[in-house]
């Protein structure tokens, strides 16, 4: 009842604020007005709670951060209609970019923002860098790399693969950002298959040295970010030689500038101008025969002696390289989640502009309707809102996971990572192309973000591991626990797949809008998919080694199946995040507007993927009865947009113009200022 | 908020006066007096709820074109009458003192968004409330008698009034000293930071007003070339904060509160300093709580517009005056206000004994059956300089 007392007043509102009042000075210009909506919007949850919610942790901390960027003209702050906006000036050259992403770094290197980010050990540290990590990705996605490259590339090799003496020399300068690190494992001729790259490093007993070479072109490190114009220091990733055999890909610490000049023996070259990411700088590197001290070889998991012999307490190579990996963790745990910010910064864009800007009238002579108005524009925006929520649900389960991290839980790490991070920066390429086109135009000028962002985020995809590859690993690493609990005969255990243990979920013949809403059924759904996919899966490998294809091959045949598969452990894995979130929230409008996010999320999702119509979990009827429901959805999410997208933590001065007073950030006042 | 006083209003004639308005014929300008020079023109419930309903009926006049709000003594005004609401507090009747509040943010907001010109002239004391009934208008008027000052922290409370708006705005990191510290800034300082927009001698106000008096028209532009006119360019003094950017910028940009003040203790190791020395000094007798609360306000408000900033503030200021975490507020108003002994027990005392999570439930919803979040008043065709604060 109080609610529709409350929806009559609203809508009262709306016609009374609509007629031309004769007190308003501007209201005899047959121009348009900038209304700001949240004065006709309403909230109906606390967007306090949401956005606690949605960001999950160190808030207070994301807070003084986006302040402290505010706050300094390093951040190059412009106003635009009345308001501040912070962006880096795109227009500067190549060289103007990364010397202001360096200046950036050092200022907040001075203020204390990294103080523990590798000094420290524990989950409150750990979780308060990712907060800052994703703070500075909102900003801008070259700071946020050069620093993941300085910090979680090369900090974390020293501290995860190095040992104490490394600890000791290197650790603390790198915090303080003194040495400028650099990561230096991909090659021209080597990306994500890292075993194969064609550095090689042989030791030398009498100086008891190391000598890293590069044999050939193929060879050479690419993409080494901060190698171009700033690192000082380098982890090299290269093939160690003992005597002629050679152990596998190890890491070493190599200086490749002193006093801003190149050290004997080193070759760099620059990666040159790219598509986004410019303030990076990203170089190439030649190593002739470089010699480094014994105690350069990062030596948690095998070592030399003096006398050039080799050791390791973990006698697996398999398990030997996936030590050395472990940095790369990190890093797809930061993209992941950075990637779902960049998608709430284009949708809040888009949302807000499309709540103020208006297009064609439905009646003659009637007034313009709001984009946002629009049913098929409801249809472009909100669902991928709802999908952004429910990836913001499953970064921060990744990151809770990685933080809390155990050999036990490697694995699962491993492969949740994998999965997330390629379907979550997906989501943000593909959401980032949307909002730009529903800003018309507007999108395309970088001051508004959307289209730039594009291209910052692009290299998102293949960065850290290729985004097809990382899915590969996940139907490989699905299939495995397949074949254990089968052969076996145990159940199944981990990465969530206990509900192949249980009976098949069947789904009803007639789905009702209640039935697709109530969050069994939406299990069902997702845990019938994911069994049906992971048995043909397993059938069809298998049918294909019957026939005589070896193991990698058979798994290579069945890439159509595999990718089904993936796709289907992110959506069910990604929605268990979502319930999760969800019951921990007892505050009930809360709770509603998060029921009807959480449908949307599964119903899209079963529009989207045909596997539901091709392997029949859903009846054409079904699936019809599906696209219905997410139309309904959209109507009932349309009244709730605006809080949702002020919840999304993201500050005014981080989104763009067109998202506040576009009509004023563009008058002549604005040109002649 | 700040008020000196204690005296109680007498009667109900004097009430009316207490907001003092001028209506000069043929002129479309209001002017509004704060009229209780003996208590610094501490802003009462009533005096609040006048400028209430003068400035919403202002602003559907099309007579008026002009607010101006001044006065009357040395003192614009020192700040809301606080003592009523602290006599309530220890009554028990802590709850009127939030209606207090309630008003005053309100008719903040409005002055936030108001939709023609604001003109204030701080020809005195501006504290507090005061702060918050012209920082927030179009228009500050600054002079050589001008004293600014947010001083809640030292009372135990935190500056309110939009303030996490208004000083998380200032250059760098000069709010956060300013609020934090309580420091006292003159016109030259306020006109330099951006509190005032322009500094005239008081000895001109007078033609000042007067020509105010004769414009007819709300484009901002033309009444700011107007104060042009009056204003000067004052010289900040040699021993000014405002000349300490750096050092400001430096320290008072740290992540906590512990931060800031080693990193002061830091800058004075190997050479003195006798502002940074004061400075640390005013930190150290403020409430302990008051400093974290203050500190977080000002950081959210930066990132928030001036209406989440009075709902937040709102919240807190209800949780200061239940009391649940800490009692600063009733034990910093008896020490300054009532007992002026001016030796205020905080409680917790000192800053590692207040944890994340008590900070955190000045910040959180309130938990009271009676309690209601602020509702701010509708608001319509704002002007440019108003949306952007929303």
């Amino acid at each position: 009842m109080n609610r529709a007392i409350q929806r009559t007043q609203i809508l009262t509102g709306h016609l009374l604020s609509s007629s031309p009042s004769q007190s308003s000075p501007l209201s005899q210009k047959p121009c348009l007005n900038y209304s700001p909506p949240e004065l006709t919007e309403n909230y109906e949850f606390d967007l306090g709670e949401m956005r606690k919610l949605l960001d999950g942790h160190n808030l207070e901390d994301r807070d003084w951060l986006f302040g402290l960027m505010l706050q300094s003209p390093l951040f190059n702050p412009r106003e635009r209609g009345g308001k501040v906006f912070v962006l880096p000036d795109y227009n500067q050259s190549m060289e103007q970019q990364r010397e202001m992403t360096l200046k950036r770094i050092q200022y907040l290197a001075e203020r204390g923002v990294f103080t523990g980010w590798l000094t420290s050990r524990g989950i409150e540290s750990e979780l308060r860098m990712l907060a800052f990590i994703d703070v500075l990705a909102i900003f801008d996605h070259s700071l946020f790399l050069k620093l993941v490259v300085h910090f979680l590339g090369w900090g974390s090799a020293i501290k995860f693969s190095g040992t104490k003496i490394h600890h000791d020399k290197w650790l603390r300068d790198t915090e303080n950002y003194v040495i400028k690190g650099c990561f230096a494992m991909s090659e021209l001729g080597h990306g994500s298959n890292v075993r194969g790259i064609e550095t090689v490093t042989t030791y030398d007993p009498k100086r008891e040295e190391f000598v890293i070479s590069t044999p050939c072109e193929s060879g050479q490190k690419y993409w080494i970010g901060g190698a171009a114009n700033h690192a000082t220091h380098t982890v090299v990733f290269s093939q160690l030689n003992i005597n002629g055999s050679n152990q596998g890909v190890h890491a070493f610490i190599a200086q490749i500038r002193d006093a801003g000049n190149l050290c004997p023996n080193i070759r760099i070259a620059d990666c040159g101008h790219k598509i986004g990411l410019n303030g990076v700088d990203n170089g190439r590197i030649w190593f002739d025969n470089v010699r480094i001290p014994r105690e350069n070889l990062l030596n948690s998991v095998a070592d030399v002696t003096p006398d050039g012999k080799y050791l390791s307490a973990i006698k697996d190579p398999d398990q030997r390289f996936a030590a050395f990996l472990a940095p790369l963790t990190s890093g797809r745990v930061t993209i992941a989640s950075c990637a779902v910010y960049q998608s709430k910064i284009g949708l809040a864009i888009a949302i807000r502009y499309s709540l103020t800007r208006r297009a064609f009238s439905v009646t003659p002579n009637g007034p313009e309707v709001l984009l946002l108005d629009y049913p098929s524009h409801q249809r472009r925006l909100l669902p991928l809102l709802a999908k952004t929520y429910a990836m913001s649900f499953a970064a921060n389960y990744l990151k809770m996971i990685y933080v809390k991290r155990t050999p036990e839980s490697n694995k699962t790490i491993h492969v949740v990572s994998c999965a997330f991070k390629a379907v979550l920066t997906w989501h943000n390429t593909r959401t980032l192309q949307e909002c730009r086109e529903a800003c018309g135009g507007q999108g395309l000028k970088t001051e508004n973000r959307v289209g730039h962002l594009k291209a910052e985020y692009d290299v998102q995809s293949t960065l850290e591991g290729d985004n097809n590859v990382l899915m590969q690993q996940v139907s490989k690493a699905l299939l495995a626990q397949y074949i254990a609990a089968r052969k076996r005969n145990k159940p199944f255990q981990g990465l969530g797949l206990e509900h192949m243990n249980r009976p098949c979920p069947v789904i009803p013949s007639q789905l009702t809008s209640s039935v697709l809403r109530c969050s069994q059924l939406q299990t069902n759904a997702f845990c019938l998919r994911e069994r049906d996919l992971l048995n043909r899966f397993a059938a069809e490998v298998s049918q294909h080694q019957t026939k005589g294809e070896n193991k990698e091959n058979a798994f290579l045949l069945s890439y159509q199946l595999a990718e089904d598969l993936g796709r289907a452990f992110s959506d069910r894995s990604i929605f268990q995040t979502f319930i999760e979130a969800e019951e921990t929230v007892c505050d009930l409008p809360l709770k509603n507007v998060l029921g009807l996010l959480r449908s949307m999320y599964v119903l899209i999702c079963m529009e989207e993927d045909v596997a539901f119509l091709r392997y029949g979990y859903l009846s054409t009827n079904n699936a019809a009865a599906v696209r219905k429901e997410v139309t309904k959805l959209c109507s009932e999410l349309r009244p709730h947009a605006l809080g949702l997208v002020s919840s999304l933590g993201i500050p005014d001065a981080f989104l763009s113009p067109i998202a506040f007073n576009w009509v004023d950030a563009n008058s002549w006042s604005s040109v002649k200022n | 908020m700040g008020s000196l006083s204690l005296r109680l209003v007498s009667s109900r004639d004097q009430e009316e006066q207490e907001v003092v308005v001028e209506e000069k014929s043929s002129s479309f300008v209001r002017i509004l007096t704060l009229n209780r020079p003996k208590q610094l023109n501490a802003l009462s419930l009533q005096m609040i709820c006048r400028l209430w309903d003068l400035f919403l009926a202002y602003e559907q006049d099309p007579n008026v074109k002009i607010v101006i709000l001044k006065g009357k003594g040395r003192a614009f005004c020192a700040g809301g009458d606080v003592a009523s609401v602290v006599r309530d507090i220890n009554q028990g009747k802590w709850r009127s003192g939030a209606e207090f509040f309630r008003k005053e943010y309100m008719l903040n907001f409005v002055m936030a968004t108001y939709r023609k010109p604001q003109v204030s002239i701080l020809n005195g004391i501006v504290m507090g409330g005061g702060a918050g009934a012209s920082i927030h208008g179009r228009f500050r008027v600054a002079t050589e008698n001008s004293v600014f000052a947010m001083p809640e922290t030292a009372l135990g409370l935190f500056p309110d009034v939009g303030a996490s708006y208004y000083l998380s705005r200032l250059p760098g990191f000069f709010g956060e000293y300013v609020g934090l510290t309580g420091t006292r800034l003159d016109g030259a300082e306020m006109l330099a930071c951006g509190l005032a927009t322009h500094f005239v001698p008081s000895a001109r106000l007078s033609m000042l007003e007067a020509a105010l008096c004769k414009v007819n028209s709300t484009d901002p532009a033309i009444i700011s070339a107007i104060i042009d006119e009056y204003s000067q360019q004052p010289n900040i003094k040699e021993r000014s904060a405002y000349r300490r950017l750096d050092v400001i910028d430096r320290c008072f940009s740290r992540r906590t509160v512990e931060d800031i003040l080693y990193s002061l203790e830091r800058e004075v190791i190997d050479k003195e300093d006798e502002w940074i020395s004061a400075t640390i000094e005013s930190l150290k007798k403020a409430s302990p709580t008051s400093l974290k609360i203050s500190l977080r306000s000002i950081r959210e408000g930066r990132l928030q517009g001036v209406g989440q900033c009075l709902v937040r503030e709102y919240r807190m200021v209800y949780h200061v005056l239940q009391g649940e975490v800490s009692k600063d507020f009733s034990e910093g108003c008896r020490a300054i206000l009532i007992d002026k002994d001016k030796k205020p027990k905080w409680e917790p005392s000192n800053l590692e004994l207040i944890s994340d999570s008590m900070v955190d439930m000045y910040f959180s919803k309130v938990n009271d059956e009676e309690f209601e979040d602020l509702k701010l008043p509708a608001r319509s065709n704002l002007p440019v300089s108003a949306i952007a604060k929303l």
